[in-house]
C-alpha cells in the first residue's frame, strides 16, 4: 500500500496542513513563532528542576515541551494570547520567501509533533510543500537539506500555491479551457501569472511587494495616528478583524471618497467600533460635584473624629496626673517629708514651687479643653459661590462676568495666533518680531538731543512698556496666560453654577458616563475603502510599484494580441485578499478600461480562495503519476541538493552552472 | 551549544545547517543570484518584481484619505479642507512624522 502524502501550504500568513485524502486540512496555524524572554525562562526552568515537574502553563501542550528541554519556544496556536508576544513574533519568511531556517526548522518540529509523529524514528511519508513562485534555488536546497538530511523524508514535491489553487478550480470546472490569467493575492505579495497551455510563462509574471501584511499594517498606523489616545486598544489583531469583515474595494475610488466628504453621507455609513471600555474605573473622575463634595465631608468627619479621640485620651491621662500631684501635694501638707522629697525625686520635679507650678498648667489644661466645644465639621471653602457685589443685580453682574470671560478668550486666541504666526519665518509677524528685537538691542536708552542735552526715553515708566518683552517671547506661555486661565476658570465656574444655559456647564453624571464611553469609539468610515486601496495604488504606502491594474496591463503586453485574449477570457482570483468584497467589480472596471473596444473578458473567483492551493495539491497527491513528480531522496543523492523534480503546478528547473 | 538547547525529538536526526547558511536575508541571496553565472534571460525571483509605476500618484490627504487639492509646506502634510488644516495646527510632531512616514515621504534634507 502506498503511504499517506502529507500536504503542507506553508503560506507566510498562515500554514496548512493535513493528509492527502483529508477534505480539509487537519492542523492550521499562523506561521509564526515566538520564544519567551530570557529571565522567564529561567525562572520556569529553576522550578522545573526543584520541583520536579513541570510549571503549569497556560497552553497543556507546550508543557510538553518544557518537559524536555530548556528551549521553550511556542509556535502557532500554541501562543494564547497573540498581543502579548507581538513584538517578539518571529517568521522564518522574509516576504514569501523562507530565510531563517532555524525558525522552519521549529515550524516542522511543531508540525510533526501535531501530526503525531512523536516516537516514530523519522517522517517516512512523502510531502508535498508549496514555496514562492520562482524561489531562489538556494531557498529550496536549503529546503532540501533540511527535510531529506534532518526529518528523512522519502521524498518531497515543490509547487507554487497559486497553481495548485489553479487546478483545484479546474478540477471543478472542467470545460474551461488551458489558459488563463491568475491573479494570486498574498500575505505579502501579489502574484500576476499568465498561464497558456496549462504551461507557467514564468518569464513574464510580476509580483507585487503589496499584500495583506501591509493593508493591515496600514490600517493599524492610520488609527493609531488618528486616536492617539487610544494607543493600546488599537491592536493587530484588531486591526485583522476590520480588515477582513468590513473592508472592501472601491469600484470608483475617487466617487467613493467625493461620497465620503458629504457630511450626511458619513453620519449614514460611518461605523463605530466600540473599544473595550470600563466605567469603574474612570469613576472617580467622573463624580458630579454633588458626589465629590460628599466624598469630602466625609473624609473631614473622619478625620474630626480621630482628633477628638485623641483630645480626650490627652485629658484623660492629664487627669491622672493632676490626681497624682495633689496627692503628693497632701503629703507635703501632712509633713511627711523624708516620703515627698523620694516622691518628688522619682518624678524628677527639683522643688515645692516647680510642683505647684505643674499643678497650675495641668489645670488649666484640662479647663481649657472642657470649656471648648465638640469641633463641628466647617463647610468648606468650596462650597461658598461667590455672590454678587451689593446693590448689583445678579443678571447685571452674570451679564459683566460673560463679557470678562469672552474678552479672556479672545486674549487667549490672539496669543495662541501670534505665536503660531511668529513659529513661521517670512511672516509679517515674525519681521514684527525680529524689528523690535533690534530695536531693543540697540542699548540706546538715553539719546541725545541736538543741544548736548540726553534725554531719558521713558521706557519704564509705563507697566504696559514691558509688554514689549512679552510681545517677542517666542514661547508664550507666560505668566500672563496662566492667571488667565486661572481666571477664566473661576468665570467658568460661576457662570456654570448661576446660568442654567451656560454651554460650558459640567454635564450631569449620566450623560458624561455615556460620552466617555463615546470616547472610547473608533470612527471607520473611509478607512474601509482606503487600506485596501493600495493594492491599486502602492504609492499610498510610498511603494513606487505600479497598481495591480496597471501591471495587468504590463502583463498583458507582454503578450501578442491573440494571446492576451486568451488570458482575458479567464481571469482567476485566488488568495485571502480575493475576498474583499468589490474585487471582482474593480477589476472588471479596470480591465474594461484597458482592453480594447468590444473586446470580451471574463473574471472567476476561486469558490475556495483560502483552502483551494492546499485542496489543489491533495488531488495532485492522490494522482496516480505522484511518485513520478515526485523528488525521491535517491534522486537527491544522486543529482545534489538544488536539484527538484518540476511538473505542471512547480517552477521550472533551471540546474545551477558550473563555475 | 545550539544543539544541546533543541528539545530532543524522536523523528529527527542530528542535523545543523552550517553557522552561515541558518539565515540569510533575501538581499543577500539576491546577491548571491546575480553572481551565479546563469543565461541573462534566466527569470529569477528579483526579475520577477513589478515594474515602477509610470502613473503619476494621485494626491491623497493624509488625515482622511479624502483627494487633497493642498499641502501644507510648513509641516508638508496634504489636506482636504479647511477643518482638516484647523486640527493639523495642534497636531504633535510625532504625529505628523508618523503620517509622513505611512506615506513614504522622506524630505530632501533628510
Amino acid at each position: 500500500m502506498a503511504k499517506r502524502i502529507l500536504i503542507i501550504d506553508n503560506g507566510s500568513y498562515e500554514c496548512r496542513v493535513g493528509w492527502q485524502n483529508s477534505k480539509e486540512p487537519e492542523l492550521r496555524f499562523r506561521n509564526v513563532l515566538t520564544k519567551p524572554r530570557k529571565d522567564r525562562k529561567k525562572e520556569k526552568n529553576g522550578t522545573g528542576d526543584a520541583g520536579g515537574n513541570p510549571p503549569a502553563t497556560a497552553d497543556a501542550s507546550s508543557s510538553a515541551l518544557l518537559a524536555e528541554g530548556p528551549a521553550e519556544i511556542q509556535v502557532g496556536n500554541d501562543i494564547t494570547n497573540i498581543e502579548a508576544v507581538r513584538a517578539h513574533l518571529k517568521s522564518p519568511f522574509e516576504r514569501n520567501v523562507i530565510t531563517n531556517w532555524n525558525h522552519q526548522e521549529q515550524i516542522f518540529d511543531y508540525v510533526f509533533t501535531k501530526m503525531g509523529f512523536e516516537g516514530s524514528t523519522s517522517i517516512d511519508h512523502p510531502i508535498v510543500l508549496t514555496e514562492a513562485l520562482a524561489n531562489p534555488s538556494f531557498c529550496r536546497q536549503q529546503m532540501s537539506e533540511l527535510l531529506f538530511e534532518c526529518y528523512g523524508v522519502p521524498g518531497v514535491s515543490y509547487g507554487i500555491d497559486a497553481l495548485y489553487s489553479w487546478e483545484h478550480y479546474q478540477q471543478q470546472q472542467p470545460k474551461r479551457g488551458r489558459d488563463g490569467l491568475i491573479i494570486s493575492f498574498g500575505y505579502s505579495t501579489t502574484h500576476v501569472i499568465p498561464v497558456l497551455d496549462g504551461q507557467l510563462q514564468l518569464e513574464h509574471v510580476r509580483r507585487l511587494n503589496v499584500g495583506g501584511y501591509h493593508i493591515i499594517t496600514y490600517l493599524f498606523r492610520l488609527m493609531q495616528m488618528k486616536y492617539p489616545v487610544h494607543l493600546n486598544a488599537i491592536t493587530i489583531s484588531r486591526m485583522e478583524k476590520l480588515v477582513h469583515e468590513h473592508c472592501h474595494v472601491a469600484t470608483d475610488y475617487r466617487e467613493e471618497l467625493v461620497k465620503w466628504s458629504r457630511m450626511d453621507y458619513y453620519e449614514d455609513h460611518i461605523m463605530k467600533i466600540q473599544l473595550p471600555y470600563n466605567p469603574v474605573t474612570a469613576s472617580n473622575a467622573l463624580l458630579t460635584a454633588e458626589q465629590k463634595q460628599e466624598k469630602r465631608r466625609e473624609l473631614a468627619m473622619r478625620l474630626l473624629e480621630i482628633k477628638n479621640r485623641r483630645e480626650r485620651e490627652k485629658m484623660q491621662e492629664d487627669e491622672q496626673q493632676l490626681q497624682h500631684f495633689t496627692k503628693l501635694r497632701e503629703l507635703y501638707e501632712q509633713q511627711k517629708l523624708q516620703k515627698f522629697e523620694r516622691a518628688l525625686e522619682q518624678q524628677q520635679i527639683k522643688s515645692l514651687e516647680e510642683l505647684d507650678e505643674l499643678i497650675l498648667t495641668i489645670k488649666g489644661r484640662i479647663q481649657r479643653i472642657k470649656k471648648r466645644p465638640p469641633t463641628v465639621p466647617r463647610s468648606s471653602k468650596q462650597d461658598r459661590m461667590a455672590k454678587p457685589p451689593e446693590g448689583v443685580s445678579q443678571e447685571d453682574w452674570l451679564n459683566e462676568l460673560r463679557a470678562k470671560r469672552e474678552k479672556l478668550l479672545q486674549r487667549k486666541q490672539t496669543r495662541q495666533q501670534q505665536r503660531q504666526e511668529q513659529a513661521k519665518r517670512h511672516t509679517h509677524a515674525a519681521q514684527e518680531r525680529m524689528r523690535i528685537i533690534s530695536s531693543l538691542a540697540r542699548h540706546e536708552k538715553r539719546r541725545k538731543q541736538p543741544n548736548g542735552e540726553e534725554e531719558d526715553d521713558g521706557f519704564g515708566m509705563n507697566d504696559n512698556d514691558w509688554d514689549v518683552y512679552k510681545r517677542i517671547n517666542r514661547y508664550n506661555d507666560d505668566s500672563d496666560s496662566d492667571a488667565d486661565t486661572e481666571q477664566l476658570l473661576e468665570y467658568e465656574k460661576i457662570l456654570g453654577h448661576y446660568d442654567p444655559n451656560f454651554d460650558e456647564a459640567q454635564p450631569d453624571g449620566q450623560t458624561s458616563q455615556q460620552s466617555a464611553a463615546e470616547n472610547y469609539q473608533l470612527h471607520f468610515g473611509v478607512e474601509s475603502i482606503r487600506v485596501s486601496e493600495i493594492l491599486f495604488q502602492p504609492s499610498m504606502i510610498g511603494c513606487s510599484e505600479a497598481g495591480l491594474a496597471e501591471l495587468i496591463d504590463f502583463v498583458l503586453k507582454l503578450f501578442p494580441a491573440d494571446k492576451q485574449q486568451r488570458l482575458v477570457q479567464h481571469v482567476y482570483l485566488t488568495g485571502g485578499c480575493a475576498q474583499f468584497r468589490g474585487l471582482k467589480e474593480r477589476l472588471a472596471k479596470e480591465l474594461l478600461a484597458m482592453r480594447p473596444f468590444q473586446s470580451t473578458f471574463e473574471i472567476y473567483e476561486s469558490p475556495e480562495p483560502i483552502l483551494s492551493p492546499w485542496l489543489g495539491a491533495c488531488l495532485q497527491a492522490r494522482d496516480s503519476n505522484f511518485s513520478r513528480i515526485m523528488t525521491t531522496r535517491k534522486m537527491y543523492q544522486e543529482y545534489g541538493s538544488n536539484y527538484f523534480q518540476s511538473h505542471r503546478s512547480s517552477n521550472p528547473y533551471y540546474p545551477t552552472p558550473k563555475e | 551549544m545550539e544543539q544541546t538547547a533543541k528539545p530532543k525529538r524522536s523523528f529527527k536526526r542530528p542535523f545543523a545547517f552550517p553557522k552561515n547558511c541558518v539565515y540569510r536575508p533575501l538581499r543577500q541571496i539576491s546577491n548571491m543570484e546575480k553572481n551565479q553565472k546563469q543565461s541573462s534571460d534566466t527569470p529569477t525571483y528579483f526579475t520577477l518584481n513589478a515594474p515602477p509605476s509610470l502613473i503619476p500618484a494621485k494626491k491623497y490627504s493624509d488625515i482622511s484619505g479624502l483627494p487633497a487639492p493642498y499641502a501644507d509646506p510648513h509641516t508638508k502634510l496634504r489636506y482636504a479642507n479647511a477643518e482638516e488644516y484647523a486640527s493639523m495646527q495642534h497636531m504633535p510632531s510625532d504625529i505628523i512624522n508618523g503620517y509622513l512616514t505611512v506615506r513614504g515621504y522622506t524630505s530632501a534634507v533628510g
